[in-house]
């Protein structure tokens, strides 16, 4: 019944909105023979430009794998996923690549940034792989930075920043190409509430700016900042339209 | 993303491991400067060799007994007799000298100091034959080779050894317990193909025939060998098959020769192909260094593609096609392998350089060597990097990134 009632929705929101992400059946099986998990059991879901959508549920129900779909880091077993309208699907490893270079900002629970390289080299990095022009780079880098609060931290590598720093320059690294689609897995999962909330403040902006963000997250401080929550029960959407209000019902129940 | 892209973030990452990639490319250095020192020292004692049988004269032959297919009999035949010798000087028209020798080792003693060096038994026509010079006294004549006189010429580190800076002429030393009395100090020779020619006593042929090894065969005097010069460049050839005529003709062979005639061409073609067997060993020693070199850069690459997985992993996430990582790991191990070799091209220019200054081996630096060298170990970083390389840009971004 609800199911039916956000397509319906949703088919009255396609008329204004492009739509980003299509998730057509999507099943993921992992392991083979006997060990076998069903992560995600036919999930379908339609998330429209400029939406600021979290993605809920208990441990284990499938949210990092259905972000490693949306973020063409892994394919589904079956079903369909169209990505801005292509069929990502059908794609082989180098467009994947490309596709997340360009199209996809990622940022990930444990930062992931070059322990090496200073916190504009790895905001440029994207760019390297894009071919960006190398004088280009660094002033989009800075301008990357700027937009995150940390124009003044370029050259601190990661061990010189602070969790929370480290993360805005995640995200920075992740918003520098330009995507279309901002995916963060548990952005705020390593860090304290401080600093959880300049990381949201930094997202609601972005979103604001434009960009369409789609997180995985379990706390409902951070989902009751977004705009729209899908709510995942073991590998399939149980919810797929909760707005910010409906969390403290479902957190009760 | 072009191939300086990755060649400034393949060295930024080297760059960050300076100890490991040192130690890794410390195998390629050291294989890399034993190719280069081990050629070009194998190469100089190729020229060395060969120009000290070039100083004995253009125009020298040797005659030694045995034949030239069986020199590896121990039981050399003992037909080559003083006779021969004073028939070639008879008959042999091209011949401009002939040294019949006799060669024994035995310990020489004066005083209370003794010292155990090479005897060598000739007539005076040593000295022009071989282009040998006495340096103080004189020589022994033909009169004294008739008369089995006790004279000895010594050669000047036997002096040294026996005599130290006083004078040795006018003594008397012994030779397996006969006396023989100083006349004359040889010029120094240096060595040749190693063994020292200033550490021998030269004697009377005769004398050291009938005194110090005494007649063993029966066709007359046996000598070791007997060294002759032909009159000019042009008549080595006819002196070669003269000489052969004349003694086959003389031990009446009708099969197989039982001497071996050698003009100084044939000589060096053996030395050559002596010192190159050996320079190849030495080149291949070193190249089995090379080797394991490459293998230590493969394994440093195995160990940092595990080590990196999610620094890959991260690096696919944001957008690296398997081919950029390929071609990261790649130049990675290749800079390794070519920073290496350049490094060891140097320390090995520099090895055979202070060989060169320190003893009289003029070891050449091999062009060719150091092309093959550098060649040799950028090839192994692109043949030992593929592997690690392959496997990295074949890892799973997802695999790779949840990797801890
Ligand atoms: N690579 C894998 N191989 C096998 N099983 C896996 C793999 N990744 C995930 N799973 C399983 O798939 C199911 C869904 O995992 P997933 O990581 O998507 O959950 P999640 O909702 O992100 O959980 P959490 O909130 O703990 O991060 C789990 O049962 C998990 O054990
Ligand atoms: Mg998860």
């Amino acid at each position: 019944m609800q199911n039916q009632l956000s397509t319906a929705s949703e088919a009255l929101s396609t008329e204004f909105k492009p739509v980003i992400i299509r998730l057509e059946n999507i099943s993921k099986v992992y392991g083979i023979g006997e060990t076998l998990v069903h992560a995600i059991r036919d999930a379908s879901l339609t998330v429209e430009q400029g939406e600021y959508c979290s993605i809920m549920g208990a441990s284990g129900s499938g949210k990092s794998s259905v972000m490693n779909i949306i973020g063409c880091l892994d394919r589904p077993t079956s079903g369909h996923y169209y990505l801005d309208r292509v069929d990502v699907s059908q794609l082989g490893d180098t467009e994947l690549a490309r596709i997340r270079n360009i199209k996809l900002g990622f940022v990930f629970q444990q930062f992931h940034l070059l322990a090496q390289l200073s916190a504009v080299e790895n905001v440029m990095l994207p760019m390297v792989y894009a071919g960006v022009k190398p004088g280009e780079r660094r002033d989009r880098a800075v301008e990357a930075l700027t937009k995150v609060g940390l124009a003044n931290r370029l050259n601190n590598k990661p061990n010189q920043l602070s969790g929370g720093q480290q993360q805005r320059v995640a995200i920075a690294r992740a918003i520098v190409n330009r995507p279309v689609l901002l995916l963060a897995d548990e952005p705020t999962g390593a860090l304290d509430s401080k600093t959880t909330q300049e990381v949201m403040d930094i997202f609601t902006e972005l979103n604001e700016s434009g960009i369409t963000i789609v997180m995985v997250t379990h706390e409902a401080d951070v989902a009751r900042q977004t705009r729209r929550i899908v709510w995942f029960r073991d590998g399939e959407v149980l919810h797929s339209h909760l707005k910010p209000e409906d969390i403290n019902q479902l957190a009760v129940s | 993303m072009d191939i300086l892209e990755s060649i400034k973030m393949a060295t930024t990452t080297l760059v960050a491991n300076k100890l490991r990639s040192s130690l890794t490319m410390l195998g390629i250095i050291i294989g890399n400067a034993s190719v280069i020192a081990m050629v070009g020292i194998g190469q100089g004692a190729q020229k060395l060799a060969s120009e000290q049988f070039e100083s004995l004269g253009p125009n020298v032959l040797f005659i030694i007994p045995g034949n030239q297919n069986a020199q590896r009999n121990r039981d050399v035949p003992k037909t080559l007799v003083l006779e021969d010798a004073e028939a070639i000087v008879r008959q042999v028209p091209s011949v401009g000298g002939v040294a019949p020798q006799i060669q024994t080792r035995q310990s020489v003693t004066y005083s209370n100091k003794n010292t155990n060096t090479q005897i060598m038994g000739v007539t005076p026509e040593f000295l022009p034959v071989r282009s040998f010079n006495v340096a103080k006294g004189r020589f022994f004549s033909n009169q004294d080779v008739k008369g089995n006189t006790q004279v000895a010429i010594l050669g000047p580190d036997v002096v040294k050894k026996l005599f130290g800076n006083s004078n040795s002429i006018g003594e008397r030393v012994r030779i397996k317990n006969i006396s023989f009395l100083v006349i004359g100090v040889m010029e120094s020779k240096g060595s040749f193909l190693g063994s020292n020619q200033d550490d021998t006593v030269y004697i009377p042929l005769t004398t050291a025939a009938n005194r110090i090894i005494g007649r063993t065969s029966p066709y007359g005097l046996e000598v070791s060998f007997i060294s002759v010069s032909a009159k000019d460049a042009n008549s080595i050839g006819a002196a070669q098959f003269q000489i052969s005529n004349l003694l086959r003709l003389r031990h009446k062979i009708t099969t197989e020769d039982d001497f071996t005639v050698r003009t100084q061409k044939d000589v060096l073609t053996i030395v050559g192909t002596i010192s190159g067997a050996l320079t190849l060993m030495l080149a291949a020693i070193a190249g089995i260094s090379l080797f394991v070199g490459g293998i230590g850069v493969m394994n440093i690459m195995l160990v940092s593609v595990t080590e990196r997985t999610q620094e890959i992993g991260l690096r696919k996430a944001i957008g690296a096609t398997q081919q950029d990582i390929l071609i990261q790991f790649m130049i990675e191990a290749i800079i390794l392998s070519a920073a290496g070799g350049i490094l060891g091209t140097f320390i090995g220019v520099g090895g055979i350089m202070l060989v060169g200054a320190v003893t009289p081996l003029k070891a050449g630096i091999s062009p060719v060597a150091i092309a093959i060298a550098v060649g040799v170990s950028g090839g192994i970083g692109l043949f030992f990097g593929v592997v690690p390389a392959r496997r990295a840009a074949q890892l799973d971004p997802i695999v790779a990134l949840r990797s801890a």
